[in-house]
């Protein structure tokens, strides 16, 4: 009689949990076109779980540009209910409902799945410029206020924000100019066209090899490995928070329970695989997991600060 | 490794069987992917990319180039047959590649693409053979003031493209400009001229004004003429549906300046293949001596656009091999094709792993031999296409244009932009505005915009800054004197008949 009811509670459990399975291949939504960090991402994903064996069936990556984060999340959105549909975000998504009036899903819309990742990332000069520490280029910024000029993506990425941030600590001021591809940004800094950049660590590694980039300060709460010599932001006298970039995977809403479970574990199996450590190792990420609960409070956490620093910087906010 | 050591190291690494089936694996589905308008190489690319992760790398690497470099022969296919762009750097081959089909050349037009894409896409391998370490220097010296200057003189083409009135040219670029100027302010993050819509957001796909203006409002104009069942004459003989001796002796020019002028604007990482095929094909129009016809169907317009647009990928492999950055989508991916299988793309790629690019240097001379083998047997077949009567041919073309622009985005709200620019193709055709400075507007009006506000924002907003670096204001005049050069004749012709009213 106890083996049955066991069994049977087993059973129970194992129906409870596992009661979603895939039955077709599952759409992963990016708001990157081909070639883009999120896309990049989601193809490394969609082969790892393959080569793992964690899905029954494929994952084909679905390109959704537009208005930074908006179309891919206003698609998430119309899908609701979809049990086979899952998305890829990253910070934009919880910073472009903040500017863009037509951005109109944000996050909070969303079923929370998993977060996965943290880039981090390095404050870097071209190795033949005169600074050799953080101090050394704030000082020349505040000396010649609005002269030295950074290169990174749009006025809402972190590369911006780190500007920001850096700038209301010391009261230097230095120019900050958008280049929509990041291999414009490093040619302008290796072409001597502006001064600083902020950049992820796996993009400049070789050039650091090479001897072409110097590496003065890393945005990071502690020192990578690739990098055991170069002071944090804190370590180099700067008490800015570390701003990182951030990955991870979201549903589309109203969902059943049991579907959310289904991919909570799939992703935290992804995690502790080898094949996912290598991965974080080869492009110098940081491990950010954090499950579905932990998610929803870290998107409120993140949005008011972004909030905060955008509004710091001028930039309109319209929700 | 000096070079001739190299290239032979890299041919033994090219010529092993499974890599040179990798190589034709490669050219053939590009090949396919440049006809099909809509599907571009980065997503065929970004779809195969899993299936290399257990591949050789070297193999791997010579079959997503072979998709790249492939594509681009393709691409001018349905340009000249139908009046569709394959891909956007297949526009400009419209102009003069469908008024030659119109003429019933357009085997000749197809031949002469094909063997402009293998002359200059192999110069485009011996740039990046040769020269490709020096060139990268030059191309990091090109900022943004730069990049302005270049849109500019690509712009001021306008002046070449126009048809009969100038005024009405300039009017069509404006509204080009306009259109570019639709969706996410890239500095701000704000809209523009959305009305409130997300899906414009992005702004509005150059594919599907291109196709819409060019494709449907030929369609319609011509729907409306209800002549005769055949809507192209084709000669029959096979002879007669190749180039002939003369076709490539007209062209000896452009082939010249395809090659360069596509592998040096391949070069930029801010530029790409569809400027460098408006550039050359303005310059070819420039310096000929039967400018008039042009547009009208004359084979050197369709052999300098092609050329440009193929040696351009050897140039865009510049940026990417020997400094690690991408300049384009395509770029992009193979980059993270490279970091999937384990390598460091950046400065020291190529003095690390030199069997990787011989291997592929060398693959690209096989690969562009192999192309030109599999494109030119296809002209006579393909040019079969216009035998078809025009009640069929038509509502072929408009299936292809739909199918074309919705597998490029999946976008509902895209068809239906398509329709808009079908009609708005037919009542510039109508009201006699030529459609190329329209295009021509769209495709640089973005560049131009993010290259003038980047370089205010590096000078604190003087404009001293776009004509005080030389590499600049050289290429500021270049595109003024284009400009005035029409302005000086017409004072002139103004002249002398003020002089014989005198008389």
């Amino acid at each position: 009689m106890k083996t049955v009811l066991m069994a049977l509670a087993l059973a129970l459990a194992g129906a409870s949990a596992h009661a979603f399975k895939p039955t077709r291949p599952i759409e992963v939504v990016v708001h990157t076109g081909p070639g883009g960090g999120s896309d990049l991402l989601a193809r490394a994903v969609a082969t790892m779980i393959e080569k793992e064996k964690l899905l029954p069936v494929r994952m084909q990556v679905v390109n959704k540009t537009g208005g930074g984060s908006a179309v891919a999340a206003a698609y998430l959105a119309e899908k609701g209910g979809e049990q086979n549909t899952i998305g890829f975000f990253t910070g934009v998504w919880l910073t472009s409902p903040l500017t863009s009036a037509e951005a109109k899903v944000t996050l909070r819309d969303l079923t929370p799945i998993a977060r996965l990742v943290l880039e981090p990332a390095l404050i870097a000069v071209r190795a033949d410029a005169p600074y050799k520490t953080l101090g050394d280029f704030i000082g020349a910024a505040k000396q010649n206020p609005g002269q030295l000029k950074q290169s990174g993506g749009s006025v809402t990425s972190r590369d911006n924000v780190v500007r920001q941030l850096l700038q209301k600590t010391t009261g230097a001021r230095w120019a900050f100019i958008s280049f929509p591809g990041g291999g414009e940004r490093i040619a302008a800094l290796l072409g001597g066209h502006v001064n600083m950049m902020v950049i992820e660590p796996a993009e400049a590694g070789e050039h650091i090899r090479a001897g072409n980039m110097r590496v003065l300060a890393q945005v990071s709460d502690q020192r990578l490995p690739g990098f055991p010599n170069v002071p944090t932001l804190k370590e180099a006298g700067f008490d800015v928070p570390a701003v990182p970039q951030v990955r991870g995977v979201v549903a589309p809403p109203g969902i059943p329970a049991d579907n959310v479970a289904y991919w909570e574990d799939v992703f935290r199996r992804l995690t502790r695989t080898a094949s996912w450590r290598k991965f974080l190792q080869d492009n110098q990420f940081e491990d950010g997991y954090q499950n579905a609960a932990e998610l929803a409070k870290f998107y409120d956490d993140f949005t008011e600060r972004m909030r905060a620093i955008l509004q710091e910087a001028g930039i309109k906010i319209v929700r | 490794m000096d070079i001739a050591a190299g290239l032979l190291h890299g041919f033994a690494v090219a010529l092993q069987p499974a890599n040179l089936l990798w190589c034709f694996v490669g050219v053939f589905l590009g090949t396919i992917v440049g006809i099909m308008p809509g599907l571009g190489p980065p997503a065929t690319i970004a779809m195969l990319l899993p299936l290399t992760a257990q591949m050789n790398p070297a193999g791997a690497m010579i079959m997503l180039a072979g998709i790249y470099y492939g594509a681009k022969y393709g691409g001018s296919t349905t340009s000249i047959l139908l009046n569709v762009p394959g891909e956007s750097a297949s526009v400009v081959t419209c102009l003069d590649g469908y008024q030659l089909a119109r003429k019933g050349r357009a085997g000749a037009a197809l031949g002469i693409a094909a063997i402009a894409s293998f002359i200059a896409g192999t110069v485009g391998v011996l740039g990046l053979m040769l020269v490709a370490p020096p060139l990268a220097r030059f191309a990091l010296a090109f900022s943004s003031p730069e990049y302005f200057a270049l849109m500019a003189l690509g712009l001021a083409m306008v002046v070449l493209l126009a048809g009969r009135s100038l005024v009405k040219a300039l009017l069509a670029m404006l509204v080009g400009l306009w259109l570019a100027g639709i969706g996410t302010d890239p500095f701000s993050t704000t809209s523009r001229f959305t009305f409130g819509r997300m899906e414009l957001l992005s702004g509005i796909d150059f594919v599907v004004v291109a196709i819409g203006v060019f494709a449907l409002g030929e369609v319609l104009a011509n729907m409306e003429a209800r002549e005769e069942p055949l809507a192209l004459p084709v000669p029959r003989g096979l002879r007669n549906l190749l180039p002939t001796a003369k076709d490539l002796r007209d062209c000896r020019f452009a082939f010249l300046n395809g090659s360069v002028i596509g592998f040096l604007i391949g070069v930029l990482p801010g530029a790409g293949s569809t400027i460098a095929s408006f550039i050359s094909y303005g310059v070819e129009k420039a310096f000929s001596r039967r400018r008039d016809e042009f547009g009208t169907g004359v084979i050197e317009g369709v052999a300098a656009p092609e050329g440009a647009n193929n040696s351009e990928t050897g140039g865009a492999l510049v940026p990417l091999l020997t400094l690690g950055i991408p300049g384009s989508g395509t770029t992009a991916i193979l980059l993270a094709a490279l970091v999937l299988w384990g390598f460091k793309p950046g400065p020291l790629f190529i003095s690390e792993n030199p069997q990787l690019f011989w291997g592929l240097v060398a693959s690209m001379y096989i690969g562009n031999v192999l192309l030109l083998i599999l494109n030119l047997p296809l002209v006579p077949l393909f040019a079969q296409v216009l035998r078809a009567p025009a009640y069929t041919l038509y509502p072929a073309i408009i299936g292809l244009s739909i199918v074309g622009v919705y597998s490029a985005s999946g976008s509902l709200f895209d068809l239906a932009l398509l329709t808009g620019f079908g009609l708005l193709g037919y009542l510039m055709r109508k009201l006699d505005y030529p459609s190329a400075p329209l295009i021509l507007g769209l495709v640089l009006g973005g560049a131009m915009e993010r290259a003038l506000r980047q370089s205010l924002m590096m000078s604190e907003g003087s404009l001293a800054i776009l004509v005080s670096r030389p590499l600049a204001a050289a290429m500021l005049s270049l595109a003024l004197l284009i400009l005035l050069v029409p302005l000086f004749t017409r004072l002139n012709a103004w002249r002398l008949q003020a002089m014989e009213e005198e008389k």
